[in-house]
């Protein structure tokens, strides 16, 4: 018997009951679920939730878009998008028909860390349900013309970003952040789609679909007893493969500021995004960044959102925001105007970025932080079964445990007024910024001049996301 | 009545944990003396609570020259009133734990409030405020006009279905106001004068003209009696005049394109149905599931998949005070004709006029349906929004839970009868946005 069947106990969310009190509830826990490794290496996370009659379940492969060869950026979406397109029981039109029949859902993809398969089924019909995603995980036949399809519909939809100006402006930025030698600096495009073949996604598959590189986390309205000996059954049976090594790379680091323009002549509106280093998953300073970052630019009141939107009408929103992963992420000012107001703005967000760096955080923006931060959690993160799995995988994913929920408050609670500032001088304004704007160009990249003496301008007609400096 | 009361019982059946998971026994409502309804339902799941305060006037109460000012209000309400100046109710929302959102669509503008509980008493506090005390000072107008512009500029001059949609519903409408933009016209959104200001609000924003819902961490009692304390003593006001204009009928295909530097084409199609609370809705509903719904779906499975015409293909039935449209979204992959995309989407509006679904493609329709609805009923703040969503566009909160059975109603016969009625050639508007190539 291998199989260690961990029982967590502990309390549901422990609220408040204080008539009218000033505090937002003292602590969280994550409600009851067992955890178990099943004999293939595959972690296994049950979680009853009497709500609605729904069963949701997430299955995630570590490794993701990061897991692409890096001469074939998209494989991990190709592949996620091709196990449902015919399989050893079923064709695809099949697959949809038996899926659609249940009035459940499907949806699979790859972000930059994981490959992921989220589902939701009746509660009656776990078993059914159940059948389709094994079926998709464990036996995907790969037709040729069915990833023919895949690849092509990939190519268009790559395209068709470029007609969303705000998630262009995304991928031109991490291209141009991390760079193309960076396993996170490759967003993958029309023409590394075009080279993805059949014989790559089935080896793709093969290596990633393994017991020892798969979480799953199972929430709903369902009998403990009676759902994990059916999970066991299905999960156990994938084959156990190997566990994903995960990327190393050297920290992305500019080394002086640098700006890129992707040249848009038609646009009359001005996305900009403003990147500088931020932290991995793990680190130590990730809860003080978090409560700081969320004054700088994590809410409406943030001190960018406050003088770009409110105080100055220059734009409908600015943040800031930070991602994390494996390796170090980025903190990055977004924002967006009009063409004429670009210069402005830019500057205007950089003076921001330059008083926090010199004159720090009031106490009182630290405590609204705080509370602000645990109010919204619960019903953030913690509500239904969709968002409850999500935690327990990202918790597997990135090797943290529990006290990522049970801890979150006592953690928050610690930041002191020092600490916030300690983490203000060493991560806003202390490396070199990495601007990247897509807009009409000719308008405004005589006023970025003064921020470095080379601006790279790339015409957004160019196939690719690629920023050559 | 007999088939109704058949089909319910066979859901039980089906979904013994309908009753337990959904039962309008949770819910109680109240009625103050100056006319707000408050609908309350308790949920201590989490200790957080979801306030939706719906206010029926949208941009269906608006006239030319004014478009855009109920969602300019949007903004406007977090801009200071009395008690709680400009910025403060942001500043002591998030200072308490809460966060804020809010919606202008044509019929509603909705505030949505979330907070821990502790924040109830100050929300109940800073939202009569603002009903009541609403300030107007004219330097953060012009600068939250400036916002609206940006909010417009980025949501539709920017953004090609923002330009598509707005073009089609011009084109749909040409007597009611739902021809135009919730946002606005720009010449609108830098016209708005000081009085245009005040007589809007104080037309629509009114205690008599708002539905309180509140779903989470309270009690009925406690949210009676924060009520009482602070709205009822706001005043009734007159509520906004009926809007009158019927459009009339369409008599024959509206076109309108637009051309555009842009990778991919887009394409919408619209036809006139009956307002949310007509009777022949639910079927509707059933069929933009059987054109749309998942990939097996008649548009997804031929359009999509097996002719590789279209990146997507989608339908779908606005709810609404007046009279809605049935749309239909295609976004055809890159060099693929428009006109061969709209011959296909139109032999298959005619393949549902022509001959009844299969009782398979009924019943999968039924399901899916079935659990869409159980999605929304997820969360609090999804119950809030459906709870208030029924009271104003079926007549009764009621109504929500009845949602499953009057799917579970629908007949093959009727899904037949409601597309041949509807979706006929005569009724349709085409918008279609041309991309221009590059020079």
């Amino acid at each position: 018997m291998k199989i260690a069947a961990l029982v967590l106990m502990s309390a549901t969310l422990l609220s408040s009951q204080t008539a009218a009190g000033q505090t937002v509830s003292p602590h969280v826990k994550l409600p009851p679920y067992t955890r178990q490794v099943l004999p293939n290496g595959a972690v296994l996370n049950v979680m009853p939730r009497k709500d609605v009659p729904l069963i949701t379940m997430s299955i995630v492969f570590k490794g993701g878009a990061e897991a692409d060869p890096a001469e074939l950026p998209g494989l991990a979406n190709v592949t996620a998008e091709a196990i449902r397109r015919g399989t050893a029981k079923r064709t695809a039109e099949q697959f949809a028909q038996e899926l659609d029949s249940l009035g459940g859902a499907f949806e699979s993809g790859a972000d930059l860390q994981s490959l992921r398969v989220d589902a939701e089924f009746l509660s009656k019909d776990l078993a059914a349900g159940l059948d389709l995603v094994m079926d998709a995980i464990r036996n995907p036949a790969f037709p040729e013309a069915e990833i023919k399809k895949v690849v092509a519909q990939h190519v268009d939809s790559a395209k068709g970003a470029k007609d969303n100006p705000s998630a262009a402006a995304g991928l031109y930025f991490r291209s141009f952040y991390y760079g193309p030698s960076h396993p996170y600096g490759r967003p993958a495009d029309e023409l590394s789609y075009a080279r993805i073949t059949r014989k790559d996604v089935a080896d793709f598959h093969k290596r990633m679909f393994a017991g020892r590189n798969m979480i799953v986390a199972v929430a709903g309205d369902l009998d403990p007893a009676t759902a994990t000996k059916l999970l066991v059954d299905a999960f156990g049976a994938v084959r156990a493969g190997e566990a994903y090594p995960w990327k190393q790379a050297p920290a992305a680091q500019a080394k002086a500021t640098r700006v890129a323009v992707v040249d848009k002549p038609d646009a009359t509106e001005t996305q900009f995004l403003i990147g500088q280093p931020g932290i991995e998953r793990t680190h130590p300073d990730r809860v003080p960044l978090w409560v700081v970052n969320t004054i700088f630019g994590g809410r409406f009141t943030s001190i960018l959102n406050d003088e770009l939107r409110v105080n100055t009408g220059l734009t409908y929103g600015a943040s800031s925001r930070m991602d994390q992963f494996h390796l170090p992420g980025r903190i990055t000012i977004a924002s967006f105007t009009r063409t004429e107001t670009t210069g402005k703005a830019v500057d205007v967000a950089l003076s921001l970025l330059r008083t926090l760096r010199e004159k720090g955080i009031s106490a009182e923006q630290l405590a609204s932080s705080k509370q602000y931060l645990k109010g919204t959690y619960p019903a953030d993160r913690l509500e239904t079964p969709d968002q409850l799995v999500e935690i327990l995988t990202e918790i597997e994913l990135f090797d943290l445990n529990r006290g990522e929920v049970d801890d979150l408050f006592s953690r928050i609670d610690a930041v002191t007024l020092d600490k916030a500032n300690e983490v203000i001088k060493k991560y806003y304004g202390s490396g070199n910024l990495t601007f990247l704007l897509l807009g009409n160009a000719s308008a405004f990249d005589a006023e970025l001049k003064k921020h470095a003496p080379v601006v790279t301008r790339v015409p957004i007609s160019d196939p690719g996301f690629r920023v050559a400096p | 009545m007999r088939t109704l009361v058949a089909h319910a019982a066979a859901l039980l059946l089906l979904f013994p944990a309908l009753l337990a998971a959904l039962d309008p026994k949770g819910v109680r409502t109240f009625t103050l003396a100056n006319g707000m309804k408050v609908i309350v339902e308790e949920d201590h799941d989490i200790p957080n609570v979801a306030m939706y305060l719906f206010y029926q006037v949208g941009s269906r109460n608006e006239r030319p020259g004014i478009t855009g000012i109920s969602h300019f209000f949007e903004h406007m309400m977090f801009n200071g009133a009395k008690k709680y100046g400009p910025k403060q109710f942001d500043v002591e929302m998030e200072k308490a734990g809460g966060s804020n959102n809010a919606y202008t669509a044509r019929d509603v503008t909705v505030y949505t409030d979330w907070f821990p509980r502790t924040a109830l008493r100050l929300m109940f506090d800073m939202e009569a405020d603002r009903i009541q005390y609403l300030s107007f000072d004219p330097k953060i107008i012009e600068s939250e006009r400036g916002v609206v512009a940006s909010e417009r500029l980025t949501r539709t001059d920017n953004n090609n279905f923002g330009l598509i949609y707005e073009q089609l519903n011009a084109a749909a409408y040409t007597a009611h106001p739902y021809g135009w933009p919730v946002v606005g016209w720009p010449s609108d959104i830098q016209a708005w004068s000081m009085e245009d200001l005040k007589a809007h609000f104080k037309m629509g924003y009114a205690p008599n003209n708002c539905l309180m819902v509140v779903v989470g961490d309270v009690s009925f009692d406690e949210v009676q009696k924060l009520a009482k304390e602070f709205m009822e003593p706001i005043p009734r006001q007159q509520p906004p005049p009926a809007v009158r204009t019927v459009e009339p009928p369409q008599l024959g295909e509206r076109r309108v394109s637009v051309v555009k530097r842009s990778e991919l084409p887009y394409q919408l199609v619209s036809w006139h149905v009956p307002k949310a609370s007509h009777a022949d809705i639910p079927a509707l509903q059933v069929l933009s599931a059987v054109l749309s719904e998942g990939r097996s779906s008649r548009l997804y499975s031929r359009m999509v998949d097996r002719e590789q015409l279209a990146l997507s293909a989608s339908a779908e039935v606005e709810q609404q005070l007046d009279p809605g449209q049935f749309l239909a979204y295609v976004r055809p992959r890159a060099g693929v004709d428009t006109a061969k995309t709209e011959k296909v989407l139109f032999e298959e509006i005619e393949r549902v006029r022509t001959a009844e679904i299969r009782a398979d493609e009924l019943r999968k329709a039924k399901n899916q349906l079935l659990t869409q609805f159980y999605r929304q009923m997820k969360t609090i703040s999804g119950r809030a929004n459906q709870l208030g969503t029924a009271e104003i566009f079926l007549g009764s909160y009621e109504q929500m839970y009845g949602t499953p059975s009057r799917f579970e109603a629908v007949t093959a016969a009727d899904v037949l009868r409601v597309a041949k009625q509807y979706l006929g050639p005569n009724q349709r508007t085409v918008a279609t946005l041309i991309p221009e190539a590059a020079k």
